[in-house]
């Protein structure tokens, strides 16, 4: 393998995605977790750039800035500002987490190893965001208008909970 | 010239001339900011019936900001015994590197661009997104309840407020067909897009005003009510550094005005075309900056339960008839 650009790029980016993973899990304060996963999920964003989804990094941007900037408001909101958790330690307990990993690791060895994605398409970035259009509003129309009605579901259900406190609290006073 | 530097080997060469390019904008920015500023309070100065700064550098006060500039450097850097000591450093660095990096894919004229991306308008509106994270941390990381209320409102409203601005510059692609910078320009060439689509510039520019933390939307900082909002501890450089994203911002959000709106580089008029491009660019973005100026002296700030509902029932419903409206009239036209 020569030593490109592109493998450079990738390098780097795949070691802030797993070391952003690895603080997420082992650091205390929750404002401190989320900005972790920021490096993440924003060097996955690059990943997909590599991979000549455009459309799909920005929109990964997009809306985990937002959703991790709502997170961080909940972390904040819900948890006390100098709350560490201590973490439980059991040698059972570590031996099974080490079974399970290397299973894990056994289990994408095989899966990798062999992979065949076929032909790959040279003409991805052409176009990308329309490529992606014309594909969800005519092969995956159905699925992408449930998805829409789940979502709209989930708005309206946010809006009849608060809804509700509000008559309670009103009835209170 | 970057679309050749783009596919050639990578190499200390081509790092050493991305990073020159790169200093250089810099270099031009932090020029801009320093004379926006000065802008600023003149302009405010004299629309208040004052004179503003004219003592450093001449009556027009030219040194003012560079003064000003080596007095935060030479501040003592302060930070709170409680504070939470690596985010409250990483703070102003979340918040700025992403105001530079939106600056990338803005083309200036049709020669002077850095990155000519295909997603280019949503490259902005994601990359900027991430800037509201560092005022967040920022503001939890002061430990100061005014600094977290500060970066509390800072969310809210950078989050509102990007779904009318999304919304509003939907019509424009949809006229378009494209997300590219270049060729929304392009599509300009007979009439620019605040013609065809005033109530999207509207909504569009008062989008941008709350995006960008300026008066009538400044809530998130506003002196007398939350002393200084998200950054009330930071002191010295690192207090300069969220006021250079803000005005970085500033400069980014004039240049996007003025692609989408305003026709780009076009001339005003075809037979005024020797004028060179870059020189239309620069009278319509500092148009855009003069106008941004003006609503600061003019406007009162915004009263905090109103925000929201502004943003979610007026200016959301008025974005979303607008698409409405540009695609019925596409598709009429196309009749003809």
């Amino acid at each position: 393998m020569t030593l490109s650009g592109e493998f450079l790029a990738f390098i780097s980016l795949a070691l802030v995605a797993v070391v952003g993973g690895v603080l997420l899990l082992n650091l205390s304060k929750v404002v401190h977790m989320v900005l972790a996963l920021v490096f993440t999920f924003v060097s996955i964003a690059g990943i997909f750039v590599l991979l000549s989804a455009e459309f799909l990094a920005a929109v990964q941007i997009l809306i985990y800035s937002g959703a991790i900037t709502i997170i961080m408001l909940f972390g904040i909101m819900l948890t006390r500002h100098d709350d560490t958790n201590e973490p439980k330690t059991g040698r059972l307990r570590k031996l099974l987490l080490f079974l399970g990993i290397l299973g894990f690791a056994f289990a994408f060895y095989i899966g990798i190893y062999n992979l065949d994605f076929g032909e790959a398409s040279t003409t991805l970035h052409e176009n990308n965001t329309e490529q992606i259009g014309i594909a969800l509003y005519s092969k995956y129309i159905i699925p992408f208008e449930l998805t829409s009605v789940l979502l709209l579901a989930a708005l309206i259900g946010a809006i009849v909970l608060s809804k509700n406190d509000k008559e309670k609290e009103a009835k209170k006073e | 010239m970057v679309e050749d530097l783009l596919h050639s080997q990578p190499g200390i060469l081509n790092f050493g001339i991305f990073f020159l390019l790169a200093t250089v904008l810099l270099l031009v920015i932090l020029g801009f900011v320093t004379y926006a500023i000065l802008a600023e309070r003149k302009v405010m100065g004299f629309m208040q019936l004052r004179q503003g700064p004219n003592q450093v550098g001449g009556r027009w006060g030219l040194l003012q900001t560079v003064a000003d500039v080596l007095k935060l450097l030479l501040k003592e850097d302060t930070i709170p015994k409680l504070a939470d000591k690596p985010l409250f450093i990483l703070a102003p660095v979340i918040a700025f590197a992403p105001s530079f990096i939106v600056i990338a894919a803005i083309p200036f004229t049709d020669k002077l661009q850095f990155a000519d991306l295909n997603i280019g308008l949503l490259y902005y509106i994601a990359i900027s997104g991430l800037t509201t994270i560092g005022m967040v941390t920022g503001g939890w990381a002061s430990n100061n309840k005014y600094a977290l209320l500060g970066g509390m409102r800072a969310a809210a409203q950078m989050i509102s407020y990007e779904i009318p601005l999304v919304m509003s510059v939907l019509g424009i692609i949809l006229l378009t067909g494209s997300l590219n910078l270049n060729d929304i320009v392009a599509a300009q060439e007979n009439v620019w897009y605040i013609l065809l689509q005033p109530i999207a510039f509207i909504v569009f520019i008062i989008a941008s005003v709350a995006e960008l933390n300026r008066v009538p939307f400044d809530l998130p900082e506003s002196e007398n009510e939350l002393v200084a909002g998200f950054h009330v501890e930071y002191s010295g450089f690192r207090w300069a550094f969220f006021m250079l994203a803000e005005y970085v911002y500033m400069f980014a959000m004039a240049s996007l005005t003025t692609v989408l709106f305003l026709g780009g580089w076009l001339p005003l008029f075809s037979f005024l075309d020797f004028i060179p491009g870059a020189v239309w660019f620069a009278l319509k973005f500092m148009f855009v900056v003069f106008l941004l100026i003006w609503f600061r002296s003019t406007f009162p700030r915004i009263r905090a339960d109103k925000l929201m509902e502004f943003a979610w029932k007026i200016l959301l419903p008025i974005a979303l008839a607008n698409i409405f409206l540009t695609a019925i009239i596409k598709e009429i036209l196309k009749l003809f």
